[in-house]
């Protein structure tokens, strides 16, 4: 049992990561990014690649972040100065393109996948999972406060404002992409490290629909709600195999049954709280003295 | 060469289909609606359900499937987008695909995991060294006179004319008497039944599965960027440009014309074709794009 709680805390953890870095591209910057899960496949299969070669686990975590900041700067090259439904689509193609080439390449183990030494220790693997999440929220907290996020969010909520201040959006919207898609591939890694395959299967556009419905159910914008919407999230995909036991469900049906529910909370959550369940903190100064 | 020209034209008349509903859906309401495909995927197992009923002729069967998906269209509408009118395209975006995965696991939960195939009869005609089938004329078929009949509609009855004004300003079109929301629900009713038409013809031609979603997601957004999201017949003419450029590709020996083995790139491919579609047009054209000037 013990050992459970540690697995899902280590999941819950990685989420959140990839969490806290969905919400400086979408909750800080406005980026709409339908393909959070390619960054954390290219970290995910950059640990894979590297161990395949014999080369030692750092090897492959850099080799991941430097492909996320690669293909980050490729993917921004035709999405830049584009509207956000371009955006997204961009976004959206460049991660099924990844899962195809992943599918089809034999040197990437097509449908089956590859297969990663996993820690050792599953209470190294967990410290590690909460290091990162550490870092990861120490560096989304810093950017929110700091000059540089208070200008994201001018951006966020107008561009051309941002563009009147003499700050030119592309930049900022690099910086964040590099920043947001370096941070997902360290979860990927890490990922791999924990699960101990990679396979196409685990990076669709499915999956980054559920980083989408933790991100919308925490509250876009706010560091601690998306943490709290990725252990929610996570928390309920771990425990619907303990569901399984209780009622007598096929675990398919299960299994799709929970991304039903996830479909219907992001619904909801736009329809009847779209501020999520822990609010941005809106920073008022000086606007309502006068 | 022919046979080329014959599946692109096949390929692309199932796309079309679809990708209409989508820019229908953005030409009024202004956001990509990622929830589209999954009623051409709701559609297809619609029709196969319909069809299993004893004596229900295919037909019909289709009939009937296209009338529930655009009757499940106006709900969907009704329930969730008619309530967020207000908030801002990204947002609907979202949103809709929080309407796709709903759809498509409820779909996988009803039919489970399994492919299922509609049992069809065709034969075969050969023209010249090229081979179609009689199913492959039937799907063209039926798709061109969705589009002949789609076109008449909206460009010679009083109501088409309605929704083509509300699409070119809305504000203005409801000032000036056109019932806008009685409208917009006839935009559904007919995206959400074009598409369950073209999810079918998909399904008659390859099979039934709940991740056809998959299949078509890139192909029919890739149409509908290239036709430019909110022209309606942009959208069956990137879906004819994208299906030859596909077909083409493959068909292309690029060994032989480099001068070595033969060597031809995978059919699996061919959804990078779309991608590439979409970034080269989005590279030449983001100026011509509707929101471009937003």
């Amino acid at each position: 049992m013990l050992d459970f709680a540690i697995y899902c805390l280590t999941i819950v953890a990685v989420w959140s990561v990839l969490g806290l870095s969905l919400n400086i591209q979408f909750g800080l910057t406005g980026l709409v990014n339908f393909g959070q899960i390619l960054p954390f496949g290219l970290g995910a299969y950059a640990a894979a690649l590297a161990a395949q070669a014999g080369m030692p686990w750092p090897a492959g975590a850099a080799l991941g972040l430097a492909f996320a900041v690669v293909v980050s700067l490729l993917v921004l090259l035709p999405a830049r100065r584009l509207s956000q439904d371009y955006w997204a689509l961009i976004t959206l193609g460049a991660g099924e393109l990844f899962r195809l080439t992943a599918l089809n390449a034999p040197a990437l183990g097509g449908a089956d996948g590859l297969t990663v030494p996993r820690f050792a220790d599953p209470h190294l693997a967990l410290a590690c999972a909460l290091a990162l999440m550490a870092a990861a929220w120490f560096m989304a907290h810093r950017i929110a406060r700091s000059p540089f996020g208070r200008m994201l969010k001018v951006l966020r909520e107008d561009e051309v404002l941002a563009a009147t201040l003499g700050r030119n959006p592309v930049t900022y919207q690099r910086t964040v992409s590099i920043i947001g898609w370096a941070m997902a591939a360290a979860a990927g890694v890490l990922y791999a490290h924990i699960v101990g395959y990679v396979s196409p299967s685990s990076f669709t556009v499915t999956e980054t629909f559920i980083v989408w419905t933790a991100l919308i159910l925490g509250g876009p914008g706010s560091t601690l709600g998306v943490v709290i919407g990725a252990a929610a999230v996570q928390l309920l995909s771990v425990s619907s195999r303990f569901v399984a036991g209780w009622i007598d469900l096929p675990a398919d049906v299960l299994a799709n049954g929970r991304l039903a529910l996830f479909g219907l909370v992001l619904v909801l959550m736009f329809l009847f709280r779209p501020q999520g369940l822990i609010p941005e903190t809106k920073e008022v100064r000086d606007a309502e003295r006068h | 060469m022919l046979q080329v020209l014959l599946n692109s034209l096949v390929y692309a008349s199932m796309i079309a289909v679809i990708a209409v509903g989508v820019a229908l859906c953005y030409s009024i309401l202004r956001f990509a609606n990622f929830a589209h495909i999954q009623f051409a995927v709701v559609g297809g197992y619609l029709t196969y359900s319909f069809a299993a009923i004893p004596g229900m002729p295919l037909p019909a069967a289709l009939a009937l499937s296209a009338v529930a998906t655009g009757l499940i269209a106006i709900l969907v509408d009704f329930l969730v987008f008619s309530r967020l009118r207000d908030i801002t395209p990204e947002g609907k975006m979202i949103v809709s695909w929080g309407v796709a995965l709903f759809l498509r696991s409820v779909v996988a939960i009803i039919y489970g995991g399994g492919a299922r195939v509609f049992d069809l009869s065709y034969d075969v005609v050969a023209v010249g060294d090229a081979v179609f089938t009689t199913l492959d004329a039937l799907v063209v078929v039926v798709a061109a006179v969705l589009m002949l009949l789609l076109h008449l509609f909206l460009n010679f009855t009083r109501v088409g004319s309605g929704l083509r004004a509300l699409a070119s300003n809305a504000d203005l079109a409801v000032t000036r008497g056109i019932p806008g929301d009685r409208l917009i629900k006839l935009m559904w009713f007919l995206s959400g039944a074009l598409a369950a038409i073209g999810g079918t013809l998909l399904a008659f031609e390859t099979r039934l599965q709940p991740n056809m979603d998959l299949i078509i997601l890139l192909p029919v957004f890739a149409a509908v960027t290239i036709g430019g999201l909110s022209n309606v017949f942009g959208a069956v003419l990137g879906a004819l440009i994208l299906s030859l450029a596909q077909n083409l590709l493959i068909y292309i020996d690029f060994g032989a014309l480099l001068g070595g083995e033969s060597w031809q790139i995978p059919t699996q491919f061919r959804d990078y074709v779309a991608v590439l579609a979409l970034v080269v047009v989005l590279l030449l054209r983001p100026r011509l794009s509707p929101l471009a000037g937003r």
